[in-house]
């Protein structure tokens, strides 16, 4: 299998403090992966550090085999890396349709884009998205008057839409009731197959329902990596989750 | 359930086209000097709120500094028309220099020997000044309350330099130019018809020109901007290129405005650089509704005709009073004026919030 995202002995240091610290993790085309640790694990740092939003301290970031560490981050997404933050964010003043218009958007160029005025050539995908997500009687409603999840499942949109070959998800469930919470699995599980993907997730019963391989990282570490019942086994992974919450 | 018709875009270029019309139509229904010449620097702040709304509130850069550009263009505007009075053999060197010991033209005032020339230079400066600037700021991605101090900042040292440059700018006196402007031969009087339609003019072509431009794409991508940058970065746009674009367009209208704003005082001192008409635009605009250029001009020609026939015995606190009606609208009127009407029409005409025909929606107008 062809190798997507490769990290090679990758290390974010601030100052004294490393909050990766020699990482290598190995990204299949096609897969979907979990990554699941404890808080301050370093999990959202690993996601900065592979769109370019922090710099590595070390080690090289490489996506399709050409190192993306040093581009800058309108360049690593225009390359085909989505990301969908822990906080969600949308634009709130803008409709779900406006929202998802923006992200279609395959022209980049302010002066090209002053003189489009067409009405959107995405409608085929906007529909295909809606539908996935939910969304579609909500199409002209403010996204500031959307309900947290609903925003959260516009983020994963907007990510959608830009036709990413890799999608990194920060914590999507976070802040669901737990009916969302199946519904947001419906929604990864659709994408499985066809969708490379990296989420990172608290709830276990939610990545039960996703997992094919889950990575589990410590204080910026590879703690292990293996299936679900590989990992909930791990003594390892047991004993650091006995020591904050509890792996459950 | 029928949609509000103030987020139709039809009838908007309605409301902008119909209150242009009516603009135009003032010469002929008054016949004041005075009248239109008031009517005609209340056209140029409207320029300044436009430019104020564009920044702010599509781009949601908050700029103090608009009266940069304005103030620059000015000077430009000032200087092209004393050159227009000076006589190259007889009198080539302006008064005020040969009180302040200048007995040759400076080089910088060489080039307004020529009125197109001066022109080009009256625009062209402070909107390139804009570029750079605007570069400078967005690289580093300043953003929010920063933005608004080094704005300010900037527009401090372009007040202190155009005081302290005594015998290039006549500093404190400001540069009066004995005539009015002429163009192509005609003699423009700051208190004629021709005067105020040139305003109005101005005013027309750059808030329809700055309304289009909202509408493409372009615009989508500013106002999405403006909500979170970080979000429009991570989906493959270059940021700061496009807040740059904005704010030069902002300059560049801020530009016209001064321009226009000597053509008819036929004055220019370094009050136009002073932090007190930067900050009244975005009040201005913020109480028309910054997120409609015709809001914007609406609260640049309300507030202004409010301080004109005040009376008197306000006028000493007119800033207090400013302050106030500021404060007031912060608090109880966020879209503005205009968000008055946004509801009323809402109420008459349909809800707000969605809406079901093919029109697509918009929120800022
Ligand atoms: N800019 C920064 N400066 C200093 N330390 C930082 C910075 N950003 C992150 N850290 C530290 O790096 C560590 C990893 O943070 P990170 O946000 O990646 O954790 P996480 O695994 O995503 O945790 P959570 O589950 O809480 O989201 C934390 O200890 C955090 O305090
Ligand atoms: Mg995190």
């Amino acid at each position: 299998m062809m190798s997507l995202l490769e990290l090679r002995n990758v290390s974010k240091r601030y100052g004294d403090f490393a909050a990766i610290d020699g990482l290598d993790l190995t990204i299949n085309k096609g897969e979907l992966r979990c990554l699941l640790g404890p808080n301050g694990a370093g999990k959202s740092t690993c996601m900065d550090l592979i769109v370019g939003r922090q710099r590595v301290s070390e080690g090289t970031v490489s996506l399709m085999g050409t190192d993306i560490a040093a581009l800058s981050e309108h360049q690593i997404a225009r390359k085909g890396v989505g990301r969908k933050f822990q906080i969600p964010s949308v634009f709130k003043e803008l409709t779900v349709r406006q929202n998802l218009e923006v992200a279609f958007n395959r022209n980049k160029d302010p002066f090209l884009n002053m003189l489009s005025f067409k009405h959107f050539k995405g409608q085929k995908r906007y529909d295909e998205i809606t539908d996935l997500i939910g969304l579609k009687d909500r199409s002209n409603t403010v996204s500031g008057l959307l309900s947290h999840g609903e925003t959260q499942w516009l983020e994963i949109g907007l990510v959608l839409m830009q036709d990413p070959v890799l999608l990194l998800m920060d914590e999507p469930t976070a802040g669901m009731t737990e009916q969302e919470t199946y519904k947001t699995s419906q929604i990864f599980n659709t994408l499985k197959g066809s969708h490379t993907l990296v989420v990172v997730e608290h709830d276990m019963s939610f990545v039960r329902e996703i997992a094919d391989v889950i990575t589990v990282m410590h204080m910026g570490k590879l703690l292990a990596e293996g299936t679900i019942t590989e990992i909930e086994n791990n003594p390892q992974v047991r004993n650091v989750y006995l020591g904050t919450e509890g792996i459950h | 359930m029928s949609a509000n018709i103030y987020h139709n875009r039809k009838a908007q270029w309605l409301a902008y086209i119909g209150l242009f019309c009516l603009l135009a139509l003032v010469p002929a229904l008054f016949d004041s000097p005075f009248l239109l010449n008031q009517l005609a620097r209340y056209a140029v702040f409207a320029m300044l709120a436009v430019s104020v709304s564009l920044v702010w509130g599509y781009g949601g850069i908050l700029s103090l500094g608009q009266g940069i550009a304005f103030g620059l263009a000015a000077y430009g505007m000032g200087m092209t028309m004393q050159m227009q009075f000076q006589d190259p053999v007889s009198d080539p060197v302006p008064s005020f220099m040969l009180t302040n010991d200048l007995s040759t033209l400076p080089l910088l005032w060489e080039p307004f020997w020529s009125t197109p020339i001066g022109l080009a230079l009256t625009i062209a400066v402070p909107t390139i000044f804009f570029i750079g600037f605007g570069a400078m700021m967005f690289q580093a991605r300043v953003a929010g309350v920063f933005v608004a101090i080094m704005t300010l900042a900037m527009l401090a040292a372009w007040y202190a330099m155009a005081y302290d440059m005594q015998p290039f700018t006549s500093g404190f006196n400001g540069i009066s130019p004995p005539m009015p402007f002429e163009f192509a031969g005609v003699s423009i009087d700051p208190y004629s018809p021709t005067a105020y339609l040139i305003c109005v003019g101005f005013l027309a072509a750059l808030t329809l020109s700055a309304k289009l431009l909202m509408q493409s794409k372009f615009g989508l991508i500013v106002q999405a901007i403006r909500d979170d940058p970080e979000r429009v970065r991570f989906l493959g746009y270059n940021v700061a290129y496009y807040q740059v674009i904005v704010f030069a367009i902002s300059g560049f209208i801020a530009a016209c405005g001064g321009l226009c704003w000597v053509m008819v005082v036929q004055y220019v001192s370094p009050t136009s650089l002073e932090l007190t008409l930067s900050v009244s635009a975005v009040i201005w605009a913020a109480v028309g509704g910054r997120l409609s250029l015709l809001g914007a001009i609406l609260g640049a020609y309300l507030v202004n005709g409010l301080q004109s026939y005040m009376g008197d015995e306000l006028q000493d606190v007119w800033m207090i009073v400013l302050g106030s009606i500021f404060i007031g609208v912060v608090l109880f009127l966020p879209r503005g004026l205009v968000g008055l009407i946004e509801d009323a029409l809402g109420y008459f005409t349909g809800k707000s919030e969605t809406e079901t025909s093919g029109v697509a929606i918009e929120r800022a107008v």
